[in-house]
């Protein structure tokens, strides 16, 4: 443990974690592929939790995802030089890593305790149970977590690509001819190409939309008036569902007149709500 | 009277000035302070802090009665630059958090500085109005108009003297050019334009425009999948208006042009140390990733932070840096625990004297460290209350690397890593120090002989 003062948050995996990292920098003894593995792990949770965040700090993603690559492409030399010790029973399967699918990577926690499933081409020995309690994971999975990481990054950070031109408030935005802005453009549709493969959770939210039944977005909105022959205030159109829920029946004064005119007045506002709701639906 | 100017390390002793913030155990974290910066006649010192404020203290005239308090600093203004805000399009908080302050030259009465948080620059007019007019025909003297009728008499408004306000307004707002976040801003030498770096990209602004600025730097890959750089610091030349220099996450510092093209993506020099085999580890390149990057005033050399070193570089020479300097080498036999509770990236900022002779930077336990580039001394001092008397020497302070602990010195394991200093500077032609320790200034004078 390092200093006073520091405000940690006690749990085991942070100790266990603790205890190893000071064990890596007291231990000349520790062998080097464990070494190697511990802060290969390290990585893979930082990077873990960053996912998590709403904003990750770029910077240190960028530093992190390097280190893992630098072990991996070690990891992959010394996998060439050598001849591949499969774990017996266990065969190596590459998972494609759900970046998609599952949070990331499913990191079992080192607890010291016993064996862990691993699948990877892994060079070490079963017997050792030190080694094996600690997460190993294959090449194939590093690459995807990374390239995962890095892609959420984007989506989170750059949805529109900048411009040289960045119009501000109510200011019109001028585009004066200039080669600068020229190259800004060449940029700009590689920037757009890139946002068409963007990242998964794009598509994602955009068939979400698809999928769901018109009628289901406007559920919560209040169409009990609009059945009735009852007259009718003055309609206003149909908000969006996240504000429907507020202010509908705010917005509807009271209907008990009865006056022949109100009538004839409902009945062409409710005309003109079905060709509102028509443009909005878009039928 | 300049003393110790351009003067050796063996003949400067460091004294406790004053202390500015609470004493108070429990730091709230918006007084945590982020940015330091003296003007640049080193009249007014500015702080910035994580709350989003810039308080701005002045020096007091030397007093002939009391030559041996060298001009104290004093409050001068207080104002809330940067709010929090909540970008809805991408359901993100913007910190208010001051990551830099920088100040224009004096050109008239008033004071002008750059302020940044992570998304916006703000130029802010600090003025004084010590003068109010008095005497307005259609008013009384507390505003309420008066009629007309009554009137009989016309005069003319005079000044009369006030108890001195010093207003700070907002001149300019440049926004919405940065996707990443804002790490440096740096004043060009012509003082008509400025540039704001982010991860990824640098801008350059004229003052009188705030709805358009130029991308003259694009690091940003077509595939963020291949990103493995970003840049860390940025900095104009002090003379040449055209120069800039920008520093990496890998370790490297690249010179720019602007009259070579309008995008300056290729550089007109690359510096880049030929890494050393025999300090590898896991950890290399994460200790390599520049934290801030600094022309001497001179303007012949740049001064670089890693998370070890210290670096000075010619800019007549790439391949490696002329000097380097070892902030905490002991820190690196503890690099996987620094790394797993995320010291390792933290940023520290280093600075250059008056005279570029001697440079300074920050440390951990509240240390700081200068190295005189003449003599090769350096010293390690301590910001902390107990050596707050006034006038109080600073003693050296060491840390002690293995084996016997001597009585003054402190063993690397009990180091405070949460009393970081990250943000110092120096008064541009005399020996004052200001170093920020979390939520307390310090201020630090070479003693009067």
């Amino acid at each position: 443990m390092l200093g006073r003062g520091l405000k940690r948050k006690l749990s085991d995996y942070e100790e266990s974690m603790a205890g190893l990292s000071c064990a890596f920098d007291s231990s000349r003894g520790l062998p080097y592929p464990l070494k190697r593995q511990l802060v290969l792990n390290m990585c893979l949770t930082k990077l873990q939790t960053y996912k998590m965040l709403v904003e990750p700090n770029l910077h240190r993603s960028v530093l992190i995802a390097n280190t893992v690559r630098q072990i991996q492409e070690e990891m992959r030399q010394e996998s060439n030089q050598q001849p591949v010790n499969i774990c017996p029973g266990i065969a190596p399967a590459s998972h494609s890593y759900a970046g998609m699918e599952s949070p990331g990577i499913s990191l079992q926690l080192p607890s010291g305790v016993g064996q862990q499933e691993s699948h990877c081409c892994d060079l070490r020995s079963v017997e050792d149970p030190i080694e094996n309690s600690l997460l190993i994971v294959s090449d194939d999975d590093m690459s995807s977590a990374i390239s995962s990481i890095l892609k959420d990054l984007d989506f989170v950070e750059d949805i529109s690509p900048p411009t040289c031109l960045v119009p501000t408030g109510d200011d019109q935005p001028k585009f004066p001819e200039n080669t600068g802005l020229k190259l800004e453009d060449d940029r700009q549709d590689l920037k757009g190409a890139e946002c068409v493969f963007g990242s998964f959770e794009i598509s994602n939210s955009t068939s979400y939309l698809k999928d769901l039944a018109i009628d289901d977005i406007f559920e919560d909105i209040d169409t009990s008036m609009y059945d009735s022959d009852f007259c009718c205030p003055p309609l206003m159109p149909p908000r969006s569902p996240s504000l429907a829920t507020e202010e509908p029946l705010k917005t509807f004064p009271s209907c008990n007149s009865s006056s022949a005119n109100n009538i004839q007045i409902c009945r062409t506002d409710l005309s003109e709500l079905d060709h509102i709701m028509e443009i909005l639906v878009g039928s | 009277f300049l003393a110790g100017f351009g003067s050796l390390m063996q003949d400067v002793l460091w004294c406790f000035s004053q202390v500015k913030g609470t004493i108070d155990a429990g730091v709230t974290e918006s007084d945590i302070i982020s940015t330091v910066e003296f003007n640049h006649t080193g009249e007014l010192l500015a702080t910035g802090d994580k709350g989003g404020r810039v308080v701005i203290f002045q020096r007091e005239q030397e007093s002939k009665n009391q030559p041996h308090r060298r001009g104290e600093y004093n409050v001068y203004s207080t104002f809330q630059s940067h709010e929090p805000e909540f970008d809805y399009l991408k359901s993100l908080e913007i910190e208010e958090k001051i990551n830099k302050i920088r100040w224009l030259p004096q050109q008239n009465a008033a004071y002008f500085l750059l302020s940044t948080n992570d998304k916006t620059v703000k130029l802010w007019k600090v003025s004084e109005r010590d003068k109010r007019p008095e005497g307005y025909n259609l008013k009384d003297e507390d505003g309420r108009l008066r009629d007309p009728s009554m009137i009989t008499v016309l005069r003319v408004p005079v000044l009369r003297p006030m108890d001195l306000m010093v207003e700070a307004t907002p001149r300019r707002v440049f926004a919405n050019a940065h996707t990443y976040h804002i790490n440096s801003i740096s004043v060009n030498s012509d003082y008509e334009t400025y540039m704001s770096a982010d991860d990824l990209r640098i801008n350059l602004w004229n003052f009188e425009i705030t709805n358009q600025s130029f991308n003259i730097v694009d690091i940003k890959p077509a595939n963020m999948e291949e990103l493995t750089e970003v840049i860390t610091a940025a900095e104009f030349h002090p003379h040449h208006c055209n120069t800039f220099v920008y520093s990496s996450s890998k370790g490297t510092i690249r010179l720019c042009d602007m009259r070579t093209a309008a995008l300056c993506d290729r550089h007109a020099k690359f510096f880049e140390e030929p890494e050393d085999p025999s300090n590898r580890s896991f950890f290399s390149e994460i200790i390599s990733s520049i934290s801030d990057v600094k022309f001497s005033h001179s303007g012949r050399y740049i001064m670089t932070r890693d998370y070890l070193t210290v670096k000075v570089w010619d800019l007549n020479m790439e391949n490696r840096p002329i000097e380097t300097y070892q902030v905490h080498d002991y820190l690196r036999s503890k690099l996987c625990s620094l790394y797993e509770n995320d010291c390792i990236f933290d940023k520290f900022e280093c600075v250059w004297n008056g005279s570029d002779s001697v440079i300074m930077t920050g440390s951990y336990n509240n240390f700081f460290r200068m190295f005189d580039r003449n003599t090769k001394r350096d010293v390690t001092l301590e910001a902390s209350r107990e050596n707050s008397k006034p006038r109080a020497i600073l003693k050296p302070r060491k840390v002690c690397v293995g084996g016997k602990r001597r009585k003054d010195e402190i063993s690397v394991d009990s180091l405070d890593f949460s009393k970081k200093i990250l943000h110092t500077a120096w008064h541009p032609s005399e020996n004052i120090i200001a170093v920020a320790a979390t939520n307390n200034l310090y201020i630090f004078q070479d003693k009067v002989n």
